[in-house]
């Protein structure tokens, strides 16, 4: 038993571990259980499918993940997806900006939201429950101020972010995403800022008294969070060859589910990046599968539920 | 005639035995004063009596009948109403509602908020309290305030039903006329047959306003006597014992030059500003009750607390630097280890190793530096065997280590640290005899090495071990200091009620 501990500890050190084998183990099982309950659940449409829709969700989830180890929550990602959008259409459309600049703006765009929700939450002390729910309404609000509540026509230019690489049935986008999660899984495992927030999270006082000022941290994650949501809101205009000031409305839901699957607490101070993108995964195979069972929509959502709702039971019975 | 309580043989033990079979009668209509240093048993004893903690030994009886209280409910409805040291206000409600918290009083459906507010005004009258208003809510009031609030609270109690009150320092926080105030208004209520029992650091208002005194020393009544026949010095020497203390051979080497200064430091918790001084390669004690300021007075040399006036400097080769913030002190090899561990110390469910080098990291230049696994594991492996921390390896969660074990850790991590000013909380508290005379040792040690230590404690004999100058606080103010070989226990202990004795203050 105490090998087995020491076993656990070992893995876990090298931030990879026992937690995401766990639900990676999950993941499987799901797959396995869907390509027998469906007949071609193993078609290049399904895997397309999932592949095309993952990458806005992944990023997002990434930032979320950060927000919640360090102690705090972002319910502004699936508006800021949205304001990110209108302001690439906007650049792209109106102005003629190539897309090339277009695009960065809308990270940009981003960027300033998140930074704004880190000021507010740590140097003005106010909830950042509340301040990221303010900003979930007024990026929303902005996003429909732009393109006066109109979809903007972008087109093929912009969709060759998530069309698939011929050869390797990536996309540029799904890369970005999956080089995300490698980095920002090693910045938190094992980088001094990483440590801080998992410190900040777990303990703000203890952190304090250690010498760790907590306000930038808190500042930075939420500004890397904004970023991330900017960066989403490219891949989803991406996808839909298009920006839609209703884009990623209930975003900021699925990135908490995949990051609550992933074994992230929202309590702060755990969580892990691939076990959140390990979440990610598990939601959107989750939903493919079912729509190939036809299952309808308000089935699949019941099901979504349980399913979020067992993997915090789960991880807790295994805490114990 | 029966007495309205009887305590028979109360015995209690947490890790040491804290109460030793104590045996107390409170009569009908009488004030009982009892009397101890810090850590006697004396809040022991109140929890055990108001049913906040069971009795390992022993038995209660009111009014002759048997009664062991399970709950503080089961207490309060027996008639046992206690004012807590510790406030029991609930923030955001008035101080009406707080007052009748437990028996607001009622129309048919709703609370009757006319009634609550006269009955708690004439409370507060009677209390000769000022600018309290009923209606006002708890967060808009001042310490002093909230403990009037505080003692109307179990004032309310003692109307219904009451057969003793337990005051739990009660004057700590109120002026000369305060007391006095709440002083006559205790003695009418014993007047109608009310008992109370009195604990307070104020040997003078024990003196002046109970009838019998009790005197607990490490657990145990060293006597009860009628409050005519004792004198406020007398009282100190049964608090301290006669003992002597361990002279320790002093093997230390000579203290240093100058490594912190504090400077005419003032808050809204120092009114008079106090100065103070710590060299290289010397342990300084701060001594004092509950209350008296140790933990603040540690905290602002941190750069934890709001600064009024004043500055606190630490020197490296005659170079003065001035600490304003947390940051900079533990920049410059400040540390410190907190008296609440858990809330302010451990980062709970993580790694003794992490826990070891949450500090240290931060000298590893740019926040985008690597941490490497290897590097931390080996650190934490040579603390860990050079502190001897009882443990299955530097992975092993810290809340599965003894309290012991955790207080090591903390150490670790200013040693990985290179701290070389020391500011140390209640080092030992809550720790087994053989972990705390390890830390001890430990703490000599880098003392030996140069380091510059301050340490707060409740316990005397831990100061008094240690420290090669004793600082004391009473009520918030400097009032003495000892270098090694000039205290004794008595002194110490006199020097630390000195600020609650004559009518000096306020």
């Amino acid at each position: 038993m105490n090998a087995n501990a020491s076993n656990r500890n070992t893995l876990r050190n090298f931030g990879f571990a026992f937690e995401e084998l766990f639900i990676f183990t999950a993941l499987l099982l799901l797959i396995v259980f869907f390509s027998l309950a469906t007949d071609n659940f193993f078609s290049t449409g399904t895997l397309r499918a999932i592949l095309t829709q993952l990458p806005a969700l992944t990023v997002i989830t990434i930032g979320m993940t950060l927000v919640l180890i360090s102690g705090g929550i972002d319910l502004s990602v699936g508006s800021v997806v949205a304001l990110s959008g209108t302001v690439i259409g906007v650049a792209y459309a109106e102005f003629e900006w190539p897309l090339t600049l277009a695009a960065p703006l809308g990270v940009f765009a981003g960027g300033c939201a998140g930074l704004i929700n880190g000021v507010l939450g740590s140097y003005f002390r106010l909830p950042i429950f509340i301040v990221t729910l303010g900003m979930l309404e007024a990026s929303r609000g902005l996003a429909y101020m732009a393109t006066a509540s109109q979809t903007v026509y972008i087109g093929a230019s912009i969709q060759s972010l998530s069309t698939p690489i011929v050869g390797t049935g990536l996309s540029i986008s799904f890369l970005v995403a999956f080089s995300s999660v490698i980095g920002a899984q090693l910045m938190l495992t094992r980088t001094v800022f990483g440590r801080y927030l998992i410190a900040i999270g777990t303990n703000q006082q203890a952190a304090k008294i250690s010498g760790i000022k907590v306000e930038p941290y808190v500042t930075a994650v939420l500004f890397i969070s904004g970023l991330l949501a900017g960066l989403g809101g490219v891949m989803n205009t991406s996808y839909l060859g298009a920006s839609d000031p209703n884009a990623g409305i209930g975003l900021e839901l699925s990135a908490i589910a995949a990051a609550v699957i992933g074994g992230t607490s929202l309590m702060g101070g755990r969580g892990s990046i691939i076990g959140a993108f390990i979440g990610v995964l598990i939601i959107s195979v989750l939903q493919n599968g079912l729509a190939q069972l036809g299952v309808s929509e308000p089935f699949k959502r019941l099901i979504t539920g349980m399913v979020i709702i067992l993997a915090v039971l789960l991880d807790r019975w295994r805490g114990r | 005639m029966i007495p309205r309580i009887t305590i028979k043989g109360i015995s209690k033990r947490f890790a040491a035995p804290v109460l030793r079979s104590v045996q107390l009668n409170l009569g009908a209509g009488k004030i009982h004063g009892l009397v101890g240093e810090n850590g006697a048993g004396k809040s022991t004893l109140i929890n055990i009596i108001s049913g906040l903690l069971p009795a390992d030994e022993g038995s209660l009886q009111i009014n002759g009948l048997p009664f062991t209280p399970k709950t503080r409910r089961h207490a309060l409805d027996a008639g046992i109403a206690l004012a807590s040291q510790e406030l029991s206000l609930i923030e955001n409600l008035s101080v009406a509602e707080n007052v009748f918290l437990a028996h607001l009083p009622q129309t048919v459906l709703t609370i009757d908020t006319e009634m609550t507010h006269l009955k708690t005004r004439e409370l507060l009258q009677a209390l000769g309290t000022e600018n309290i208003y009923p209606q006002t809510t708890i967060a808009s009031l001042s310490l002093a305030q909230k403990q009037q609030v505080e003692l109307a609270k179990a004032l309310s109690m003692a109307e219904a039903n009451c057969q003793l009150l337990i005051m739990d320092e009660p004057t700590s926080a109120l002026t000369e006329f305060q007391a006095a105030r709440l002083h006559d208004i205790l003695k009418k209520l014993a007047g109608n047959g009310l008992s109370i029992l009195y604990v307070s650091h104020r040997l003078e208002d024990v003196l002046n306003v109970c009838d019998e005194v009790s005197v607990l020393r490490e657990g145990a009544i060293q006597l009860t006597a009628q409050s005519g026949s004792l004198s406020s010095e007398g009282l100190i020497k049964l608090i301290s014992g006669d003992e002597l203390f361990e002279t320790l051979i002093d093997s230390r080497s000579d203290k240093g030059p100058l490594r912190l200064s504090v400077k005419e430091f003032s808050s809204d918790i120092f009114p008079e500003p106090i100065s103070l001084e710590c060299y290289r390669a010397e342990i300084l004690g701060i001594a004092g009750l509950a209350g008296s300021g140790r933990s603040e007075l540690l905290h602002s040399m941190f750069g934890l607390a709001e600064i009024l006036t004043g500055t606190v400097n630490f020197y490296n080769d005659g170079r003065s630097i001035e600490i304003r913030s947390v940051e900079d002190a533990v920049a410059h090899g400040f540390a410190l280890v907190p008296e609440d561990r858990k809330s302010q110390g451990i980062f709970r469910t993580k790694s003794i190793a992490m826990n070891i080098t949450a500090a240290g990291l931060s000298r590893l230049g740019s926040v985008f530096s690597a941490v490497l696994p290897k590097r931390e594991i080996a650190v934490s492996e040579e603390l860990i065997d050079r502190l001897k921390v009882k443990c299955e390896g530097p992975l092993q969660q810290i809340d599965s280590l003894s309290g012991g074990n955790q207080q090591k850790v903390m150490l670790a991590r200013w040693m990985e640290h290179d701290a070389s000013i020391w500011l140390l909380d209640e080092p030992t508290r809550g720790v087994d005899v053989a972990a705390k005379l390890a830390i001890h040792n430990q703490l000599r040690e880098l003392r030996d090495k140069g380091a510059a230590m301050i340490i707060v404690s409740n316990e005397l004999e831990e100061l008094t071990a240690l420290c090669d100058r004793i600082l004391v606080l009473s009520k918030n103010r400097h009032v003495a200091t000892f270098e090694r070989g000039e205290w004794n226990k008595e002194s110490l202990l006199k020097a630390a009620f000195s600020g609650y004795l004559g009518k000096i203050n306020d």
